[in-house]
């Protein structure tokens, strides 16, 4: 993935909000990453510290949640864990397309004061 | 100290205009392939010959997608079909921002079928929508079976995969039982194709498949 390019968007994401929301000053910021997503948090923590640098998250630590994926069968509508390579339904045996969760990359939250 | 709930998604820029793009493709019922592959798989060659059997039926457009040189568009509008170059100078993949430049400077009106050859990356292009209705994933007999395995992801989120340079694969260690296993447990309802683009083999079976989906397209707008 393009780690870089994705914590820029993070720092812009963050810096709307916190101007919105009137903050001088972020301390943490947390992000949920899906393990589908293909994006590799040692590198966002790295390009994280670099990125931040001069503006108003400087200082401020990154908490990355990440999201195991899971299917939900069409047919009988149980959850269950997925990877790349196993997607049967436990109950039905039958491939399942239907991923609920796992390429998540979004923004969660952040504090600041 | 005050936490704020954001929740907001980090390719969002990217996804706006996305779905802008689709918007208006679909405004204008035109069905939008978005073509990958490694370099040198054959995605240029198979859209040689598709165009080559289809477009007296059909109307075709093309989005180049390379890094550098008009080589492919070049071979494309030998064809008689308009088609768009977009050089990244640098960039593996396209994003909705490339494209949305291209459809302006494409005639959308009676358009059927828009093919978008990404650059050629087994890794990337999968990652970012650009407003197509489906992902095709060419793969070669000359590049070996455990690529699928090996880059997975692009293999997941294709909706039909072309097995091209059929007419070499007794001259590698290409394994085809491998191959339709890890494709099965990776995205059973993938389409599957076998071609060879040097050879004109199996061509006409992605051509009937490609006008059903265009026709379907055409019927869900009406």
């Amino acid at each position: 993935m393009h780690e870089v390019s994705i914590i820029q968007s993070v720092i812009k994401i963050v810096l709307e909000k916190a101007i919105e929301c009137n903050l001088t000053k972020v301390n943490k910021v947390s992000l949920k990453i899906g393990e589908l997503s293909g994006v590799m948090p040692e590198c966002l923590n790295f390009a994280f510290k670099i990125g931040i640098m001069d503006t108003m998250l400087e200082g401020s630590t990154l908490e990355i949640e990440k999201v195991s994926a899971v299917a939900q069968c069409i047919d009988c509508k149980q959850e269950f864990p997925i990877d790349h390579f196993n997607k049967l339904c436990p109950c039905c045996n039958k491939f399942c397309s239907n991923i609920i969760r796992g390429y998540e990359l979004y923004v969660n939250t952040i504090e600041g004061d | 100290m005050s936490k704020i709930k954001i929740v907001t998604n980090i390719l969002q820029t990217n996804d706006e205009i996305t779905l802008k793009n689709r918007r208006l493709l679909d405004e204008k019922g035109i069905y939008v392939i978005n073509l990958m592959s490694s370099p040198g798989s054959g995605k240029t060659s198979l859209l040689e010959r598709i165009i080559a059997k289809l477009k007296n039926d059909i109307n075709i457009a093309v989005i180049e997608g390379d890094i550098y040189t008009t080589k492919d568009a070049m071979r494309i509008e030998a064809q008689g079909v308009p088609v768009v170059q977009i050089n990244t100078g640098g960039a593996c993949h396209l994003d909705g921002q490339m494209i949305k430049d291209a459809l302006n400077t494409l005639t959308l009106d009676n358009i059927d079928l828009l093919v978008i050859e990404n650059v050629g990356n087994l890794v990337c292009p999968a990652e970012f929508e650009i407003g197509e209705n489906i992902k095709i994933c060419v793969l070669s007999t000359t590049e070996g079976n455990d690529k699928p395995s090996k880059y997975p992801l692009m293999f997941e989120k294709s909706g039909a995969i072309i097995l091209n340079k059929i007419d070499l694969i007794d001259y590698t260690d290409f394994d085809k039982k491998e191959f339709y296993k890890d494709i099965k447990s990776l995205n059973a309802n993938a389409d599957i194709f076998e071609t060879s683009c040097s050879k004109n083999q199996g061509i006409d079976a992605v051509c009937v498949w490609l006008l059903s989906k265009i026709k379907n397209k055409k019927v869900k707008r009406k």
